[in-house]
């Protein structure tokens, strides 16, 4: 029987949505406090030496300048800007506040704190520093080649793995083996918002952090440990986040500016320009993978052997963990009997790499997935019929990571994807002639929900029922864009039947929210909302139990409906209201309405999206355009529709971007050369096609209401789509991402000289 | 130097120094923390505001450039609580995420539907070439800009 929702499925706009539109809402930038200073970091213009010398005499000079600091003042102590709790694996403590030895073009040399941002400005670029240069390392392959200079004491391998499970079976069939390498991009976050914090150290011995942050729990964990504190004597609290993808999730700035509020006991704002936003937070790593696979002829794979290097740049933060999941997304998709991947992560004097969207999955599906097309044009197959053969099937196990995939529809996602886009038609009917070239490309992506098998994922929660009816969430959440509260308030909605405008939803606060571990991995969804059903339902209990004392018959003849519990199986129905439920409840009863729990997940499906692009190549200019795109996914269920068909517009706005042109280049002297938004470029809406939104809701797993993850899946698969339908249209393999004109220019000038040969 | 000009419909007469931006007179001078920063170098267009019925980046223009101009930001949109239609179009659909980018969108939207009350998908989708979104896509904001425009025929 089919299910009705009422609220569950439908459109809202996001949390604070009205203070948005009127501008009322303050972010990091917008925040003012009485005595407030400014701070402006002073970044390292060369990407290794040693700090030998600063002379501040000038910059002191300045009007307004407090205080300025350096390694020369500053705590050596050194610390992990990943680290979320106590005693967590693969964090390696290796940065301090201030480098003593610069390891990157836009690591952290000093900083200068003054009473206007005008002021600590001005200060800095009167700064004298005497830099003792060391021979730098750019590239993995140099790190790796030339190992007796260490970019870090531990040397520049960060971390190693290898990951090898099942066997390949026998098989009486013939079978091709084939080879592909990927190399894909560091690319920026590009959150609108620039990265920022503000933090104050009170004369009672308090420090608050206000921060755009993914996890304020792990902004405490670092930052007292830093400073020897105890926990409950550093309160962060989340402010609202124009957009992080990954780039708030490492706490890079808290340690540093907090470390300026307790030297002045002054409230201490850092917010970064646009340049220091690019050059100096994490950017997604750049990663090559080599792939070789064997199939059967009549394309069954059988074996799939990857090595992968990821470029950590200079400091570890995320990148131990990052290149160990690149090897627990491909058996999440395909079947393979044998697979075999390697992979490290390495140091580089380059910009740090760190969380981004799709963790790994980006990276690691790209190169998948533009292998698949190459095998599948190989073997002379429809490349959606190559991957109908190998995909995984529901609660299929993933061998890798021992779990179940849960209700894993991909299959389905690519068969309803392929009907609704034309795909045979318009895949075999493609004019290859001429200067347009219009192609055709398919990807399918896997990602997951939360963090469960790995890492800590559970959450904490109160939900209290006012005397009026009105609903408080008591809970940590990382609202990070895209309405997570706004979602929480509709799985309460529809559990207790009861207008969602009627609840309130904190956003997480350290001192005043129970404890959850972040906004990484899909989690929220999947877990948070997970918790925020289960204390609806508990709530509902309590009112059902009350609403029982009050109108004298037992909770199993009374049911919920539209703020209201009714009586059944009487002839004369009575009826109560919450309102009046929860004021008796505490006047008569002596019972309050609130509802606590903590939430663990016990597992953790696939989540899956398919891709179609179609693309114009001009073969005069290598421009590509992307002329259409369909984006399918097993979302299990929709619970905000118009906000999770948006996020997957943006997600392919990310995606293309990844495809085409979106790429932060490093030049010979360890420079960033796309250090702002003029010479890096991401889609506008002119460039953007028409993205058609395809959800396939079967509800199978343990997610509220059977929803799966939207947030990172959604980007997963979009680069290969697009690359190769690039391919298709002009008979190219091109792997090296971004697709640039040059690039799509040289592949045809290969292509002719070949023919001509 | 004394400049002379009008933001949502109010007059003001400040005493500036030349080289300040439109933006920090906004934001700082004036308290309209709406206009946001994203780039500081007109390519982002999330500072956009409207100057003498023409979209602008406010990071873009020095203050003596705004002497005798008639500025709108995104606090002007709504009239005595009532929101403008395109910040309610803007709700409906979808066309928010993060907020960041949002005034800036608001205002380019607005100076197109200012000049041209009946914009073409296209025509649209020039106006807010300048306005980067990293959330939504684009496509919910233009459906949410037409969506506005067509209410205004009614």
């Amino acid at each position: 029987m089919k299910k009705e929702f009422k609220y569950v499925g439908r459109t809202f706009p996001p949390d604070h949505g009205v203070r948005k539109v009127t501008g009322d809402l303050d972010y990091c930038c917008d925040v003012k406090m009485p005595n407030m200073l400014y701070a402006k970091l002073l970044l390292s213009p060369i990407p290794h030496g040693i700090v030998k010398q600063i002379n501040t005499s000038r910059a002191e000079k300045v009007p307004g300048v407090i205080k300025i600091f350096s390694h020369f003042n500053s705590p050596n102590k050194m610390f992990s800007t990943y680290r979320i709790i106590p005693g967590q694996q693969m964090c390696f403590e290796d940065e301090t506040l201030f480098a003593e030895r610069v390891k990157y073009v836009g690591d952290r040399v000093a900083a200068v704190v003054a009473t206007s941002l005008a002021a600590a400005r001005e200060a800095v670029s009167l700064i004298d520093i005497e830099y003792e240069e060391l021979p730098a390392l750019l590239t993995p392959e140099e790190a790796l080649n030339n190992r007796e200079v260490k970019i870090q004491p531990r040397g520049n391998v960060v971390h190693e793995y290898v990951v090898d499970v099942g066997d390949v079976p026998p098989t009486t069939e013939d079978c091709i083996t084939m080879e592909s390498e990927t190399q894909t991009q560091r690319i920026h976050h590009a959150a609108i918002e620039p990265h920022g914090c503000i933090a104050y150290y009170d004369t009672a011995g308090k420090l608050t952090i206000w921060t755009p942050t993914q996890s304020v729990y792990g902004v405490r964990t670092v930052v007292a440990e830093l400073f020897d504190m105890n926990y409950s004597d550093v309160r962060v609290i989340k402010l609202p986040i124009g957009g992080s993808f990954g780039g708030k999730q490492e706490f890079l700035f808290e340690p540093v500016t907090s470390f300026m509020a307790m030297e002045t006991k002054r409230p201490v704002k850092l917010i970064l320009d646009r340049e220091e936003c690019i050059i100096h937070t994490r950017v997604r790593p750049p990663v090559k993978t080599r792939i070789k696979t064997t199939v059967t002829k009549s394309g069954k794979l059988l074996e799939l052997i990857a090595d992968s290097t990821l470029d950590s740049g200079a400091y570890a933060g995320a990148s131990p963990d990052y290149v160990a999941t690149l090897s627990q997304k491909v058996c999440k998709l395909y079947r393979i009997p044998h697979y075999r991947h390697s992979g490290r992560a390495v140091y580089t004097n380059t910009v740090r790499s760190g969380g981004s969207r799709g963790w790994g999955a980006p990276e690691i599906i790209t190169a998948v997935e533009i292998h698949m097309d190459q095998l599948a044009k190989k073997l002379g197959m429809d490349p959606v019929e190559f991957r109908l053969q190998n995909l995984v099937h529901p609660y299929d196990m993933d061998p890798v990571v021992q779990l179940s995939l849960g209700d894993a529809r991909v299959i389905e996602c690519l068969q309803k994807g392929a009907e609704a886009f034309r795909w045979k038609e318009r895949y075999n009917s493609q004019d290859k002639q001429g200067r347009y070239r219009r192609g055709v490309g398919v990807a399918c992506g896997a990602h997951k929900n939360g963090m469960y098998g790995g890492f800590i994922d559970s959450t904490s929660m109160v939900l209290k029922m006012n005397e009026d009816g009105s609903l408080n969430l008591n809970a940590s959440i990382h609202d990070v864009g895209c309405g997570i509260g706004t979602v929480m308030k509709i799985i309460i909605a529809e559990v207790l039947d009861i207008d969602p405008a009627l609840i309130t939803v904190t956003e997480a606060d350290t001192e005043y929210t129970g404890y959850d571990p972040g906004v990484y991995g899909s989690r929220v969804t999947y877990v948070v909302g997970a918790c925020a059903k289960k204390v609806a339902e508990m709530l509902k209990e309590q009112i059902l139990e009350n609403a029982a004392l009050i109108l004298g018959k037992p909770k199993e003849y009374l049911r919920v409906e539209k703020g209201c519990v009714y009586t059944v199986g009487e002839a004369e129905k009575r009826v109560i209201s919450y309102q009046e439920i929860a004021e008796k409840a505490i006047r008569e009863n002596f019972r309050s309405l609130n509802a606590a729990y903590t939430y663990h997940s016990s597992s953790n499906p696939g989540s899956y999206s398919v891709q179609f692009a179609e693309v114009v190549v001009d073969t005069v200019t290598g421009l590509t355009s992307v002329t259409d795109f369909l984006a399918v996914s097993d979302i299990g269920r929709a619970l905000n529709r118009g906000m999770i068909e948006g996020q997957f517009q943006g997600a392919v706005q990310m995606g293309i971007g990844y495809a085409l042109c979106e790429e932060v280049r490093i030049d010979e002297k360890g420079r960033p050369l796309n250090n702002s938004f003029a010479n890096y470029h991401m889609l506008t809406a002119l460039d953007m096609p028409d993205v058609k939104v395809l959800l396939i809701e079967h509800e199978g797993d343990e997610g509220p209401f059977g929803a799966k993850s939207i947030g990172e899946i959604s980007t997963v698969p979009t680069a290969a789509a697009v690359i190769n339908a690039v391919n298709n249209a002009l008979g190219t393999s091109l792997s090296d991402l971004p697709v640039t004109p040059d690039k799509i220019l040289a592949a045809l000038a290969e292509q002719k000289r070949v023919r001509v040969c | 130097m004394l400049i002379e000009f009008k933001v949502n419909g109010k007059s003001y007469q400040i005493d500036v120094c030349p080289s300040m931006r439109l933006i920090d007179l906004l934001r700082d001078e004036l308290g309209l923390t709406g206009t946001k920063e994203g780039c500081g170098e007109g390519e982002c267009g999330s500072c956009t505001v409207i100057m003498d019925e023409k979209a602008v980046n406010s990071c873009l223009v020095l203050a003596p450039q705004v002497d005798g101009k008639e500025i709108i930001t995104v606090e002007g949109l709504a009239e005595d609580g009532q929101l403008d239609s395109l910040q309610q179009k803007f709700l409906e659909h979808s066309a928010v995420e993060c907020g960041f980018c949002t005034p800036g969108m608001l205002m380019s939207a607005k100076a197109l539907l200012m000049k041209n009350p009946h914009p073409t998908d296209e025509e649209i989708r020039t106006a807010i070439a300048g306005n980067l979104c990293r959330c939504a896509g684009y496509a919910k904001i233009v459906a949410a800009i037409k969506a506005a425009a067509d209410s205004t025929d009614q």
